[in-house]
């Protein structure tokens, strides 16, 4: 069934880029952010063929790689991007699949439709892929890199992982979570909670792999762009925050009304930030290295600069993969309805601030805010239910608590 | 002293008692939640009783006078005005010639060469824009006539327009003509071309029809195409239009000058232009403003006190009091119901949508005392208000609801009253949601029941829901047809199809002890999503987002099943009647798929997609077992 349900899938995904939608969704700041704009990729790619740097501007801040992609295989026609879209989206769906059926050590499952579907309607992660965002490339590449992780190929992982970096500086967290996940295996440990099993002699070897990917990769850019100039403008823009475009993430509002001199500081503030999760939570769940990963996503989709809708989609998709933690779940009706009132307000605010005129940035800002709650209460829960699963169902006259 | 020592530790005693601190925090939990579970039937009630008692009271809420003025820059009635009686005359003789013209019958073509050549006599540049839109009703079809006065003193990247449709708003474009308008306009053309003092282009348009002539020429002008609607090109383009004034001048006289200023889909202009031009209607006019066009009790000739019989003695305050609430509370209606629909109140209601503050001046007809001389006057010193600015008017003020034209009410002091009733219904959801996950078991061989947690059917009440707003869809676009739309049969048909649908719940066996019943959850999700709407909407229209609270509020937390399937039957037909009524309603439907379909007025999609479905699901619940 699963071929089935997937073929017709990608057939209404396949007709739905081919209407005018893409139209509507392609200049939308919550679908692609300065860093994943395909606009902005069109003008990279069509200042490089006429032979002008286009890291000389301020607009365009997609990786090197894109371009030597755009402009040698691939067309950057929309034709040609509504079918790579699909594409990237039917890999990703795929590519959870076998995760889930790694998870699982099985060939197949009822639950693998479900699974499609679920990664393929969810309108966090369809309306990017509409939008042509690039940040669908990179989900797929996560996720390409969490199968090959999980199926044990380690050396595809790790390329896969190198793209990831490569493109999107902030999914730096995830190396030490699959780094942990090729070291042992995907299958469900969280009710058993126990020391870390693998064996660490292969993890050197494993970094230096991934070292040697991503410098090859470095020097590919660097000689296609014949020069450093893209790294102030891709890896730069990450960490340094230029464009302060709208987008649904926590970074833009504050630095617009953050004082110059303060800058540097809480720059590095927001950046260390993202790191600070990585030791805790591989730490706790040593055992079970998925779902470490797992919880990292939910990190970067609530905390990265210039997240785009399919960052923090990426993750609740990702849920589907571990039904065994549900029913230790604490308040997923709260966040539910916090992510209905988010995708009601983002898109309403930004409408009154940018279109109508009505409202001001603080419209829009505060519905990030609630997207943001929206958000952090998934990734507390998941955390919560992660842990509290070893700890089994509650027994008459006592209960579990927290100290 | 002792007393005191014995307190303060009694105090600290209950604050932080002794014993494992995680044992207290876990009483001290369960106790909270006891206490907010008991009393939950009561908060829901006093949130939905203050959430409609405050709407209630929206016409006498304490509100801030219309006296101040946000935007110092706007300087309202300050300059000297020119406009005198030689202008008077001018209009006048133009209204000679359009009364001829209308004597005459004249078409739209005649109408438009006649406008176009007098603005073109004027030394102005003129143009004609004809327009065709066709519906499921038919086509209509006007021509547009327009002029552009560049500014002498910039380079016109910003523009006024200063229009006035062919239709006056009487009776909603009952026929009714606007020739005095129109004539104010050629005049005022005339007039404001001797003056160096424009710092902003002015357009004056003049739309033909009612609403469709001017939507015609502002997608034309912002190059915004729409798929059933010809209209040429604009051949004189000017600057980006920031504010539009809008005149409509019916009668022969007037006596009051109306503000009207509902835009389409529940948007508002700023109401810093409405507060200049009651100051300066007032001060340089010498014109009473009053809001839409019915009279302040203390103007109006027959008052309520005359109705009531004479041998009861209520005191004057009372009946003055009464008298207040109900002109006031008439305006709060006239207003939710302009703003609710989505209709808008007038040929401004077309200008929001591209973000320009625009109201009419709606001259109420009377015997008297004013005419051309004062409107004149008015029109140039608010002209003159809106050249003054420098940048748009600021994003604050754009939330408010009107009470009559000298009161105001702010939006802290409005929308509670809708988020109350939505939070009501969000409690009610979340406590069916709690109840549907635990169940009395009798398993145990102890005998005394205990509570077990049960599974929750979501993924199936999740389709139901979907399945009912995509049915909501298919009726949306059933009633586009020109087939349904053009009969009241066909739109009766509709409503019949889409309320027999649900009855395949009648057929749902019923759900173990084991498992959470349907009905249940979906009545919980279905309070849940109708008070997510609610609070959604409040910001963006509140007039709607309150009447969706009247309508929805109570009913969808009444539905429940019942045993037998003929009170089942009973009650899903209640639903059936609040969900699908307003498709018996003909002439209704028809205007409001017109409004769709030419003005984009996003009410009958709402209807369709959003409210009846809703109502729909509530039918469900009561019908599943």
């Amino acid at each position: 069934t699963l071929r089935l349900v997937f073929a017709v899938l990608v057939a209404s995904r396949l007709l739905l880029s081919s209407t005018s939608i893409n139209d509507y969704l392609i200049h939308d700041h919550q679908l692609s952010s300065p860093l994943t704009s395909y606009l902005n990729l069109q003008e990279g790619i069509y200042l490089f063929q006429n032979g002008i740097n286009p890291y000389s501007g301020g607009v365009f801040r997609h990786s090197p790689l894109y371009l030597s992609l755009f402009t040698t295989f691939l067309s950057p026609s929309k034709a040609m991007a509504s079918v790579l879209w699909t594409l990237c989206d039917s890999v990703g769906a795929l590519s959870l699949v076998r995760i889930w059926r790694a998870r699982q050590r099985v060939q197949s499952s009822p639950r693998d439709s479900l699974i499609a579907v679920l990664y393929f309607l969810n309108p966090y992660l369809l309306l990017p892929s509409l939008a042509y965002s690039t940040s669908s490339i990179e989900n797929t590449l996560m996720l390409l890199s969490i199968m090959s992780a999980c199926e044990g190929t380690a050396s595809a992982s790790l390329l896969a992982l190198a793209f990831l970096l490569h493109l999107s500086l902030s999914s730096v967290i995830l190396i030490v979570p699959i780094t942990l996940l090729l070291l042992t295996d995907p299958t469900s440990r969280l009710t058993t909670p126990k020391p870390f099993a693998g064996s660490w002699r292969k993890a050197p070897v494993l970094l230096l792999e991934l070292m040697m990917y991503f410098g090859i990769l470095t020097l590919a850019s660097t000689i296609v762009c014949d020069g450093l100039s893209w790294v102030p403008q891709t890896w730069g823009a990450t960490l340094t925050l230029p464009d302060l475009t709208p987008n649904p993430g926590l970074w833009w509002y504050f630095f617009t009304e953050m004082f110059d001199h303060f800058r540097p500081f809480f720059l590095m503030v927001f950046s260390v930030h993202l790191l600070i999760y990585v030791a805790p939570i591989c730490i706790k769940f040593q055992y079970d290295a998925l779902y470490a990963t797992f919880l990292l996503v939910g990190v970067l989709g609530v905390f990265k600069a210039y997240p785009t809708l399919s960052d923090p989609g990426i993750f609740l998709s990702m849920i589907s993969l571990f039904p065994e933690t549900y029913a230790f779940m604490r308040h997923p009706i709260v966040t539910s309805l916090l992510h209905l009132h988010a995708a009601l307000l983002l898109p309403l605010f930004h409408q009154l601030w940018l279109v109508q005129g009505t409202g001001n940035a603080n419209f829009f800002y505060a519905s990030t805010l609630v997207f943001a709650c929206a958000n952090g209460a998934a990734l507390v829960d998941c955390v919560w239910s992660g842990m509290r699963i070893a700890i089994g169902k509650e027994v008459d006259g006592y209960a579990v608590t927290q100290e | 002293m002792d007393i005191l020592r014995g307190k303060i530790r009694a105090l600290k005693q209950r604050l932080r008692p002794d014993g494992d601190v995680n044992v207290i925090r876990l009483q001290r939990r369960a106790k909270m939640t006891a206490v907010v579970r008991q009393r939950l039937p009561l908060l829901k009630f006093a949130l939905f009783a203050i959430g409609y008692l405050w709407m209630l009271a929206l016409p006498i809420i304490p509100t801030e006078t219309t006296e101040k003025m946000d935007e110092n820059a706007l300087l309202p009635g300050q300059v000297h005005t020119h406009w005198n009686w030689a202008e008077v005359h001018t209009a006048d003789r133009y209204l000679e010639q359009l009364e001829a013209l209308r004597d005459n019958n004249a078409t739209s073509e005649q109408r438009s060469d006649y406008l176009v050549k007098e603005f073109a006599k004027l030394g102005l540049a003129a143009s004609a824009q004809p327009y065709q839109f066709s519906t499921v009703f038919g086509t209509s079809d006007g021509i547009n006539s327009y002029a552009i006065l560049s500014s002498p003193r910039t380079s016109g990247s910003e523009a006024i327009v200063i229009s006035a449709s062919w239709l006056s708003r009487t009776g909603e474009g009952d026929g009714t003509l606007n020739l005095r308008g129109v004539s104010t306009i050629l005049a005022f053309a005339a007039f404001v071309r001797r003056y160096s003092l424009w710092a902003k282009d002015l357009v004056f348009v003049i739309s033909d029809g009612y609403l469709e002539g001017m939507q015609a020429w502002l997608s034309a002008y912002h190059g915004v195409s729409q798929p059933n609607v010809q209209a040429a090109d604009l051949e004189l383009t000017s600057g980006v239009i920031w504010t539009a004034l809008n005149i409509d001048y019916p009668g022969h006289s007037f006596s009051h000058l109306g503000i009207y200023h509902e835009g389409l889909n529940g948007r508002l202009p700023n109401q810093d232009l409405l507060r200049s031009f009651r100051r300066i209607s007032r001060g340089t006019g010498g014109v009473p403003v009053i809001l839409y066009d019915r009279l302040d009790p203390k103007d109006a000739e027959s008052s309520f006190g005359d109705l009531l019989p004479k041998w009861i003695p209520i005191p004057s305050t009372i009946v003055q009091a009464v008298e207040k609430y109900y002109y006031f509370g008439k305006n709060v209606v006239r207003h939710a119901n302009y703003q609710a629909r989505g209709i808008g109140s007038g040929t401004h209601a077309l200008f929001h949508q591209y973000r320009i503050d625009a109201f009419t001046m709606y001259a109420l007809p009377a015997t008297g005392p004013h005419g051309f001389h004062s409107i004149g006057r008015v029109l140039e010193s608010t002209l003159r208000t809106a050249n003054n600015l420098l940048e748009r008017l600021h994003a604050s003020f754009f939330f408010y609801l009107l009470t009559n034209a000298d009161y105001s009410l702010k939006i802290g002091s409005f929308l509670p009253s809708a988020i109350l009733v939505s939070v009501a219904m969000m409690f009610g959801g979340l406590r069916l949601w709690t109840d549907a996950g635990w169940t009395r078991s009798l398993t145990e061989e102890k005998g005394a029941p205990r509570w077990v947690t049960r599974p929750r059917p979501v993924l199936q009440v999740v389709t139901i829901m979907a399945s009912t707003h995509l049915v909501g869809a298919a009726m949306f676009w059933a009633i586009n047809t020109s087939w349904v739309a053009n009969s009241a049969f066909g739109c009766v048909l509709v409503a019949l199809c889409a309320s027999a649908l649900p009855l395949i719940a009648l057929s749902a066996p019923p759900s173990g002890e084991d498992e959470a019943s349907v009905s249940s959850v979906l009545k919980s999700l279905n309070l849940c999503f109708a008070s997510t709407i609610i609070s959604a909407v409040a910001v963006l229209n509140f007039s709607l987002a309150a009447s969706m609270g009247i309508a929805l509020g109570i009913p969808l937390s009444l539905s429940a099943s019942h045993k037998h399937t003929p009170v089942r039957l009973a009650h899903y037909t209640c639903y059936v009647i609040l969900g699908t009524a307003w498709l018996y309603y003909h002439s209704g439907v028809t205007k409001m798929i017109w409004d769709w379909q030419v003005l984009g007025v996003w009410f009958c999609p709402f209807l369709c997609i959003i409210f009846s479905p809703l109502v729909m699901q509530a039918g469900i619940v009561c019908l599943l077992p």
